[in-house]
């Protein structure tokens, strides 16, 4: 479980597909990133991370149905694997393990 | 309401760098992305969204990758293209070789006057300085506003040029002084040759190509010449000739051969066969001092090798302003020097005068400018209208194409496939043609070579330049021919194609019937030149000239004992029983050589002196040229040598009607192109009595009037004599020849024997008008076959669509002459119009080209008529074959088809 590694971006993404469940494809994915975590996101920075989320195994597509304003281009629905579920609650788990180490001390210190 | 869009050309951006697999959703994405920035923020801040968006896509992992098996696509695209070009060529045998053979044609034609026309153009290319390297033309007006202008200047002019002027690298002097008897003094054969004399930077300025030798002393020394290796071969019969002697017999001191130059190549206006060092002259004192002061003759031809980039009007000012400084000029002269470039030698040098017109040699040749101009657009039209016939045909049988083309497109093929397959297919068949032209040209060229006095070889004469071109211009007509054909033939809904639908052909008919009267419209013009350059060949051939030509034997005077003992030669040669007349005189009818000119006026009047031409005769002058004395007598004896014969241009020149002895004045001769003083007192004057008229007669070529003539006595003030004329019997020329040999043998031993046939003298005058004539003839055949072949092909398809109609018309009992009617109405219509168009053309072309002659042919309507009708009946004949062909099938065979 060494290997999985996974980018601040990454991880926000492959929440918002798990977020979105059912209904995650460029748009959606998207906007709920920009709503939730008020960060502006490019299409070609969303669509590049996700190509390499569903390249590592992360995720997996479908061809969706298209709709008059996509001019017949079909949408490009996202959804977890298991891997990708492992990966989140490997990164998750690691997180907490820190938080754990942390001195009491030093979250005082704010 | 449709959805709006984004601008199209960020969308086409996006495909044109996104990787085929992601394009459809991001686009999808970016799309409907698009959609709710438009609803919140409207189109401009939406579009500039979009823009940031497509670029921020930008960015590897999602640019398409430069994948390889787009090529290997376009490779077996490519491949299919000649795969199926090939193979449709191959299915419609006839039309094929329909196209192929007019293409064949047309590049032959082509190709043989490209080669013709690019010698011409390329003359003296073989100087590396060619475009630095200037003649200086001396253009002079003398008192009596008498202008010439004459390719030759001063010997200070060249000397001080070089020395003076920045601007000049390097001049040279050339002269060109008569002819000589060139002989090996171990071996003596007489070889008369022209002799041409050039100082040492001859050979610096001009890069003929030394077998042997140094080209930088060559010329240097004293008593050096520079021989051909053609002439060392007549001569020594080896080339390894360097440091042997030769002499010229009128000439003390034999020279030294310092070099052998290869011969020359066949585009160089220099014809020289030997060069001996001006050097050679300088022992002799007459010429130092003649040099010296020589600023503003006439007697040497200067070439100027100028630096880069000088300007070449500036340095003739300055030659000009030079030569007004230093030269003594006559009162009232004058004199203006012009540089002309080298290259222009060849083709622009009509009115400018050989610098060696006075010294008995042949002037340097030179081309008609027109000719060239004529030959090349004849060449290219040639071309056109074999390209034309591939688009005829081509568009003419597209709707026997219809359905391949309807599914080629039903399956994928995009427009630009079918365009290039079109495209291949005209390419391949050029390419066929022009490998059969190719080899046709090398079987025709021997004979090309011999009428055209050329020497060209298929690869090395004209080079890579002249390949390059025609290959060039071949590839853009078989585009061309092709190119047309498949913008429309892929112009078409495949939907229509398919479900057999008919073109709308109107509008491509109309197209190819302006084609047609184009091609046409060439052949006629081309056919009326021929008539016309025929009919006025033969007119200068055959018209009576006022003198006899036939069977005359001119044999010039080369020795001294030829001259002063010529009453004897004459009596031993009327003593050979095949010879009817003999005559001597200074020149002959249709002199080839310059006429002498002279001042003259009837003495007594009051009228200025006028210019006639003159030349020295004996008292059978007339007998045996047959020239018809109209009023007077005729020379008698010696006592006649202050008398004169004149010509009825004269007569009419001095106002005179009667020969009765009446006096004539002739102060001046003209010499280098002035006229000097006959005698060496000024005021002295030739005076002869005129004894008689004679009726004129052709003295000089048919492009010239007949000029004023003035007949001397044998032996007159002039001019000497130099020529015998000898009027022999038809049977046993050679035999003829052989005891007139020997009789100038005998008369001196150093004779020649140097002779023409006056006949063939003359049509030299013309040979140029013949040689263009069957280059016209030929080239005009061509060109009407090669549009028969394209009326043939749209004949025949025409035929083969009517095929149904002409079955029903020949149940309900059409005649066949009513078939053929219909059939060759439209064809001949077409020609009919081209000819309408063709004829003032050619009227207009005819009438500029007969203007160069003095004496010509009328254009008569026949010639129209008959071009016209030449053309009417070949377009009839080609069309009516296919006419007849279709009706004579049987209509149950064609109808019960359907």
């Amino acid at each position: 479980m060494k290997k999985i590694q996974l980018g601040e971006f990454e991880e926000v993404v492959l929440l918002t597909v798990g977020v979105l469940h059912g209904n995650a494809y460029g748009v959606t994915i998207k906007d709920e990133i920009e709503q939730r975590l008020d960060r502006e996101v490019t299409i070609g920075a969303l669509q590049i991370t996700l190509r390499r989320l569903e390249a590592k195994g992360f995720l997996t597509s479908k061809l969706g149905e298209s709709n008059e304003i996509r001019r017949g281009r079909p949408k490009l629905f996202f959804e977890i694997t298991a891997y990708g579920k492992k990966a989140l609650d490997y990164t998750k788990e690691s997180r907490d393990e820190l938080w754990k180490a942390l001195p009491k001390l030093v979250l005082k210190l704010k | 309401m449709t959805p709006s869009t984004p601008p199209r050309f960020l969308l086409r951006l996006l495909k044109s760098f996104c990787k085929p697999a992601y394009h459809a959703d991001i686009e999808g994405d970016l799309l409907e992305f698009y959609q709710q920035k438009l609803a919140v923020l409207g189109r401009t801040k939406a579009n500039l969204l979009f823009l940031k968006e497509v670029l921020f896509l930008f960015r590897p992992g999602i640019i398409r990758s430069i994948t390889f098996t787009q090529h290997l696509n376009n490779n077996g695209m490519i491949k299919s293209y000649f795969v199926m070009g090939w193979r449709n060529i191959l299915k419609s045998k006839l039309y094929s070789s329909l196209n192929v053979i007019g293409l064949t044609f047309g590049i032959v034609c082509f190709l043989l006057i490209g080669l013709y026309v690019y010698d011409e153009l390329t003359f003296d290319n073989q100087h590396q300085q060619r475009d630095r390297i200037f003649r200086v033309i001396t253009h002079e007006q003398n008192p009596n506003n008498d202008a010439t202008t004459v390719a030759a200047a001063g010997f200070m002019l060249a000397e001080e040029s070089r020395r003076v002027f920045p601007e000049v690298e390097k001049t040279t002097r050339m002269q060109r002084v008569g002819r000589a008897n060139l002989v090996d003094p171990e071996h003596p054969v007489n070889i008369q040759e022209t002799v041409t004399i050039a100082d040492e930077y001859f050979f610096q300025i001009f890069d003929f190509p030394f077998v042997e030798g140094n080209r930088v002393t060559a010329l240097k020394e004293p008593n050096t010449i520079v021989i051909t290796e053609d002439l060392a071969m007549r001569i020594f019969s080896t080339v390894d000739v360097l440091n042997k002697h030769l002499q010229f017999n009128h000439m003390d001191t034999p020279l030294k051969i310092t070099g052998v130059l290869k011969n020359h190549a066949n585009n160089s206006t220099f014809n020289f066969s030997s060069i001996m060092s001006e050097s050679t002259q300088y022992s002799s004192e007459e010429f130092k001092t003649e040099a010296q002061t020589d600023w503003a003759s006439t007697s040497f031809t200067v070439y100027a090798l100028l630096k880069p980039a000088a300007d070449p009007t500036a340095v003739s000012n300055k030659m000009t302003q030079l030569v007004h400084a230093n030269a003594t000029l006559e009162p009232g002269t004058k004199l203006a020097y012009t540089l002309q470039l080298l290259k222009d030698v060849h083709l622009h040098s009509a009115d400018i005068i050989d610098g060696a017109r006075n010294s008995n040699v042949d002037s340097i040749p030179q081309s008609n400018p027109i000719y060239v101009t004529v030959f090349l657009f004849t060449a290219i039209f040639v071309l056109l209208i074999a390209g034309i016939n591939y688009t005829n045909l081509t568009t003419a049988r597209a709707s026997s194409r219809i359905k391949e083309i309807g599914v080629r497109k039903a399956i994928g093929a995009v427009r630009g496939n079918l365009i290039r397959q079109f495209l291949v297919e005209s390419l391949l068949t050029t390419a066929i043609a022009f490998v059969f032209a190719v080899i046709l040209v090398a079987l025709l060229l021997p004979s090309f070579n011999n009428f055209t006095n050329k020497n060209f070889s298929l690869i090395t004469s004209a080079g890579i330049g002249f390949w390059m071109i025609a290959a060039g211009l071949i590839i853009v007509i078989g585009l061309l021919s092709g190119g047309y054909a498949a913008v429309l033939l892929s112009r078409f809904n495949p939907v229509s194609l398919l479900k057999g639908l008919k073109f709308r052909e109107a509008g491509n008919f109309s197209m190819r019937k302006a084609l047609v009267v184009v091609q046409f419209t060439i052949s006629t013009i081309m056919i009326t030149g021929t008539i016309v350059l025929f009919m006025q060949v033969k007119y200068l051939n055959n018209t009576h000239l006022g003198f006899d030509k036939d069977l005359m034997v001119v044999i010039d005077v080369n020795v001294g004992r030829a001259r002063t003992n010529f009453e004897w030669v004459k009596n031993e040669m009327l003593k050979i029983s095949a010879v009817h007349h003999v005559s001597v005189t200074s020149r002959v009818p249709g002199e080839w050589k310059t006429l002498r000119r002279v001042k003259a006026k009837s003495e007594g009047t009051a009228s200025p002196h006028q210019i006639s031409y003159a030349i020295g005769a004996d008292r059978d002058f007339l007998s045996t040229y047959n020239v018809t004395l109209l009023a007077g007598r005729n020379f008698a004896n010696d006592s006649d040598s202050t008398a004169i014969i004149i010509n009825e241009a004269a007569a009419k020149m001095l106002g005179i009607t009667d020969a009765n002895g009446q006096v004539i004045d002739i102060p001046q001769i003209a010499r280098n192109s002035f006229f000097v003083p006959i005698f060496d007192d000024v005021n002295d004057s030739f005076k002869p009595r005129l004894i008689g008229i004679v009726k004129d007669f052709h003295f000089q070529s048919l492009r010239n009037r007949i000029e004023p003539l003035i007949i001397a006595y044998q032996h007159n003030p002039i001019q000497l004599i130099d020529y015998y004329s000898v009027k022999i019997a038809a049977q046993d020329i050679q035999g003829t020849l052989e005891k007139l040999k020997a009789i100038m043998v005998t008369n001196d031993e150093r004779e020649p024997f140097e002779y023409h046939f006056l006949d063939q003298q003359l049509a030299l005058f013309y040979a140029e008008d013949q040689r263009s004539q069957t280059i016209l003839g030929w080239v005009a055949l061509a060109s009407i076959i090669i549009a028969c072949l394209g009326l043939f092909g749209l004949a025949t398809y025409a035929a083969e669509q009517r095929l149904k109609e002409i079955g029903m018309r020949k149940v309900l009992g059409a005649t066949m002459l009513g078939l053929i009617t219909l059939l060759s109405k439209d064809f001949v219509k077409l020609v009919f119009f081209a000819c309408c168009i063709a004829f003032p053309i050619a009227w207009w072309g005819a009438n500029r080209w007969l203007e160069e002659y003095a004496y010509h042919i009328d254009i008569a309507w026949w010639m129209f008529a008959l071009a016209g009708g030449m053309a009417l009946a070949i377009a009839l004949l080609t069309v009516s074959y296919q006419a007849i062909k279709a009706t004579f099938i049987n209509p149950v065979k064609i109808l019960k088809a359907e």
